[in-house]
């Protein structure tokens, strides 16, 4: 009985969550707004996606913007070079994220110690050195722009950003509660003891970073139609490392954690824009505040006592 | 008949430290037998070589005929061959139960299916079924070695290696681990090597002592025997004609 209240709580929970995301901009009513929003649930999908294998791992990522940016070029090829239809951006993106995981994974994934998150930073930065050598593909520094959309409708590209949000977070939650997460959680905890327990470490942490490839280049896919554009920002260490703050701030390994953390920090400076100039320094003195004092994240602890849920 | 393994020839240096010299040794299925040596004899690189956590210079390492020479650690132990740290390594951030899951995932295992049956299964052989809920990381010290070992048979090996099992236990939990391992050996048919540097637990429970120094087997025979053979003596209490007159 004690049970079925808990998931009584945590389903009330989770419709509450999606009712507010799905009225938010319907109650606002600015195409700005919406805007704002759909941004805020790109980034939720990048974190989600990094938490998958770093948080459950425990291997950091410093490039996730490796994926998100190879998914985002990719589908300004589909849509502008190779003229079909956008749709075909989202498979293209997230194969191509894919394949690139694999090839900076499996060398460096087999070794322990800092390779891996080195070198994920290193070939982020390399492939944003790329795009401004090869600007007659790339559009250098002004990237590829006059993209067409999804959807004309921005409400569409709303809602449409939000099931692709609730369909990660669920996949990659299902995953993470399986026993693929359960040996994620116990490479985290010891790779050793974890081999002396039969596992196959390397496979599994490559397979789990070609699964958060897929959904980051994928995300980086809805991003570069709703901007109807991409510059070389999308691969910059900038987007890198505020997705590994809002994961912190979210709970890492949580997964639905960093989603809240990332919808929550893409949304404040927005919140706060009518402090004007103190605006940053708000932004700034609340992070602070949430890195030093809640060492185990905001939002999933903060999930578990409302819904007295246990992870 | 095959012995389950078969070492020979086996040698491991570390720059200009030999670790493991020329060492060899057969095991028959459902012995139990044990490493003895004074700490830094080379016993736990012996294991780490057998189990492929370290690589071989030299030598061969056959497990039911079969090489291991070359294998990584998660395929020796899905033949069949698992062991146990001498310092516990529990997954930290798990339950009890959930550490012990992790070896019934093993592919070995892994496909006979019922991981939480076969997991519960096993924390009720090592005694730990009334802590299974509990996140290792409060579990005390004596519980962590259980765990240790509940691990390893998640995996339903033929050939389980201990690293100094009774490392760090007080005397009053000594005796029922040793219990545990003779009945792991008695009942599951489970072929058991043992290293220890303490000479009183180990008499009792093995059959077969190999006893090591700087790497190198000094002695083998039944632990009655090793424990006055003169260089296993000269081994932990000095030369016998140290003054100290003990032989």
């Amino acid at each position: 009985m004690a049970r079925l209240d808990k998931i009584g709580k945590d389903a009330i929970g989770v419709a509450g969550v999606l009712a507010v995301l799905a009225l938010a901009p319907l109650v606002v009513g600015s195409d700005y707004f919406t805007g704002i929003l759909t941004v805020c649930l790109i980034y939720g999908i990048w974190a989600t996606s990094w938490d998958f294998m770093s948080g459950l791992t425990g291997r950091e990522n410093f490039g996730h913007a490796l994926f998100i940016g190879t998914g985002a070029y990719m589908a300004a090829f589909v849509d502008s070079k190779f003229a079909l239809n956008p749709w075909w951006g989202l498979p293209a993106g997230a194969l191509v994220a894919a394949a690139f995981s694999l090839v900076v994974g499996f060398p460096t994934l087999r070794l322990r110690g800092p390779y891996f998150a080195l070198a994920m930073l290193a070939a982020a930065t390399i492939m944003q050195r790329l795009t401004r050598i090869f600007w007659q593909y790339t559009g250098g520094e002004e990237g590829i722009p006059g993209l067409d959309t999804l959807f004309d409708d921005p409400l569409a590209t709303y809602y449409f950003c939000l099931g692709a949000l609730v369909f990660t977070t669920a996949v990659l939650l299902l995953l993470a509660r399986s026993s693929w997460g359960t040996i994620l959680r116990a490479i985290r905890g010891d790779e050793a003891a974890c081999q002396a327990a039969g596992i196959n470490v390397t496979f599994y942490k490559i397979v789990s970073l070609m699964i958060s490839a897929a959904f980051a280049g994928a995300g980086g896919v809805l991003y570069a139609y709703y901007q109807q554009a991409v510059t070389p920002d999308v691969f910059g260490v900038a987007l890198s490392i505020t997705l590994i703050i809002m994961v912190y701030v979210g709970g890492m390994g949580t997964i639905y954690g960093p989603a809240g953390g990332a919808i929550l920090l893409a949304l404040l400076p927005e919140l706060l824009r009518g402090l004007g100039e103190y605006r940053l320094w708000v932004y700034s003195l609340v992070l602070m505040f949430i890195l030093f004092f809640t060492p185990g994240g905001l939002i999933a602890p903060l999930w578990r006592r409302v819904t007295g849920s246990p992870r | 008949m095959t012995p389950l393994l078969r070492v020979d020839g086996l040698t491991k240096r570390f720059g200009g430290l030999t670790a493991v010299k020329n060492v060899a040794f057969t095991l028959e299925p459902g012995e139990i037998a044990g490493i003895l040596g004074p700490n830094g004899a080379g016993k736990t690189t012996l294991f780490n070589l057998l189990t492929g956590f370290i690589a071989t210079d030299v030598g061969t390492v056959e497990f039911e005929g079969r090489s291991l020479i070359g294998l990584a650690p998660h395929r020796i132990v899905n033949l069949g061959l698992a062991r146990t740290f001498q310092l516990c390594r529990p997954f930290r951030g798990m339950t009890v139960i959930e550490n012990v899951s992790v070896g019934c995932l093993a592919p070995r295992v892994r496909d006979g299916g019922g991981t939480a049956a076969r997991a519960r299964h096993i924390l009720g052989q090592v005694g730990l079924s009334a802590k299974a809920g509990i996140a290792v990381d409060v579990l005390p010290y004596g519980d962590l070695r259980r765990l240790e070992i509940a691990r390893a048979l998640a995996t339903r090996p033929k050939l389980l290696l201990l690293d100094e099992p009774f490392a760090g236990l007080g005397s009053n939990e000594i005796e029922p681990l040793a219990r545990l391992i003779r009945k792991l050996h008695a009942e599951e048919g489970l072929t058991i090597l043992i290293i220890e540097h303490k000479l009183r637990e180990f008499m009792q429970l093995v059959r077969h002592v190999i006893a090591m120094d700087f790497g190198e087997i000094i002695a083998t025979g039944p632990p009655q025997e090793i424990v006055r053979h003169p260089r296993v003596v000269e081994a932990y209490i000095g030369r016998t004609e140290a003054p100290l007159g003990v032989a």
